[in-house]
């Protein structure tokens, strides 16, 4: 049955993605779906089941007619033709998530390091030993040394993927599962990540509060550093997934692989607008924290970005 | 073997589908699975085919389609029905005169 419905699949995925074309794929998919079940009832194997259903398919042209698709199928087709879309493999994207996730974790414990790097020469006011200048400019200057080795490195090992953003590229509907697989089991930990940055950033002054040392400085830094990682780390995997899934156009029933039961929303600008909000109140946040250091009040942000979240989507979530 | 010619039977695809229809509604598999025991298997619609002609035909208003949240046989498959119209009986009544006529016409030229 799975190689009818990639079948079916393949035939529909550049057809435009509209109301009528998706209640014919899903009428059509349901008719070779009870004809294949009765062929495997009467005794057929497998292969003869499926090789009969999709013989006896027909063609999607006589059907373009019916639906008044005939342009759009034209349109289509033209259009496949002059961009040439790079068709994905599945090992391909893969390999492309290991890469990626790699860099992410390169940039974020690179940003990390940036943040570190202030610790060294507040250490040594504080604490004096033999070469404590030295050893606070050595500090500093490593570890903003490695971080920029580790920015150049993820930087040269995504080039090599950089057509991905560049030319139109398409995955087929299996991997595009796969892919929204990942994400929804990724979403608990990257929920779990962020709550747990916002935590780290929101209670990084009680060290100092409690010990009123000021030494503990750096307990501000580290502590926001590390929820800073995680910022990082988490969205940047997210990102990935919904790069993969956005590849394919939207315009066509390829374009909503691995996008089933999603919300949609009421124009692109919405689209728009839900799909970075996250990203933007986090970096809203982080500015906002470092000029002002109130990380005691700042991360009041979540609750209200959360509560207006909602309210937006009241407001944007297209009604069917 | 001879088969048969799609152009030929393009006209009639429609008058098969409403002649099943006039016993009772039925859905898009039930339809093709009666179309091919009642030719003896000599003619199979192809689900395209099929599919087209409800379109075609609903928007013509030869045809209903209603959502059955079961089929008649009780099994709990969300399914598309189709039923005639009033519309439709008499489309079928006129396309059932037009193959007299198309038949006596060409008959006179076959093997005479």
């Amino acid at each position: 049955m799975e190689t009818i419905r990639n079948y079916l699949e393949a035939m529909f995925a550049n057809l435009p993605n509209t109301t009528e074309v998706k209640k014919a794929k899903a009428e059509l998919l349901n008719m070779m779906e009870d004809k294949y079940n009765e062929l495997i009832n009467d005794g057929l194997s497998e292969n003869s089941a499926v090789g009969t259903v999709i013989s006896e398919f027909g063609n999607l042209d006589e059907l373009a007619e019916d639906l008044g698709l005939t342009k759009e199928v034209e349109e289509t087709r033209v259009r496949e033709a002059s961009i040439n879309r790079r068709f994905l493999r599945n090992d391909e994207v893969l390999d492309y998530l290991n890469v990626r996730k790699a860099s992410g974790l390169m940039v974020g414990v690179g940003v990390m390091l940036c943040i570190l790097s202030v610790c060294f020469p507040i250490l040594t006011a504080f604490v004096d030993f033999k070469n404590a200048a030295l050893f606070s400019l050595m500090g500093m200057f490593l570890s903003i040394g490695i971080a920029i080795a580790l920015f150049v490195f993820s930087g040269v090992r995504n080039s090599e993927w950089h057509f991905l953003t560049s030319v139109p590229c398409q995955i087929d509907m299996a991997t595009a599962a796969q892919v929204r697989e990942k994400r929804k089991t990724f979403k608990i930990a990257y929920a779990f990540m962020i709550a747990l940055g916002v935590m780290l950033c929101s209670i990084c002054w009680l060290p100092i509060a409690v010990m009123r040392s000021g030494i503990f400085v750096i307990s501000i830094f580290t502590m926001v550093a590390a929820g800073v990682f995680l910022f990082i780390f988490s969205s940047h995997i997210m990102g990935i997934y919904d790069t993969l899934l956005k590849l394919n156009d939207s315009n066509t029933i390829s374009g909503s692989y691995g996008k089933e039961n999603e919300v949609e929303y009421v124009s692109k600008a919405a689209t728009a607008v839900m799909e970075v909000y996250w990203t933007t109140i986090t970096c809203v946040y982080l500015i906002i924290s470092f000029i002002t250091f109130r990380w005691d009040i700042s991360w009041i942000i979540w609750p209200i970005a959360a509560v207006l979240h909602k309210i937006l989507e009241v407001a944007l979530v297209k009604e069917d | 073997m001879v088969e048969i010619s799609s152009d030929v039977i393009r006209g009639y695809n429609d008058t098969m589908i409403l002649s099943i229809l006039l016993k009772e509604p039925s859905y898009g598999y039930e339809i093709s699975k009666q179309i091919k025991t009642i030719t003896e298997e000599k003619y199979i619609m192809k689900e395209t085919t099929l599919y087209s002609a409800f379109t075609r035909m609903e928007k013509n208003g030869f045809i209903e389609s209603f959502v059955a949240e079961k089929d008649m046989e009780g099994n709990g498959k969300k399914r598309t029905y189709y039923r005639i119209t009033e519309e439709g009986r008499n489309y079928y009544e006129s396309k059932c005169e037009e193959w007299e006529l198309t038949k006596d016409v060409v008959e006179k030229f076959i093997r005479s």
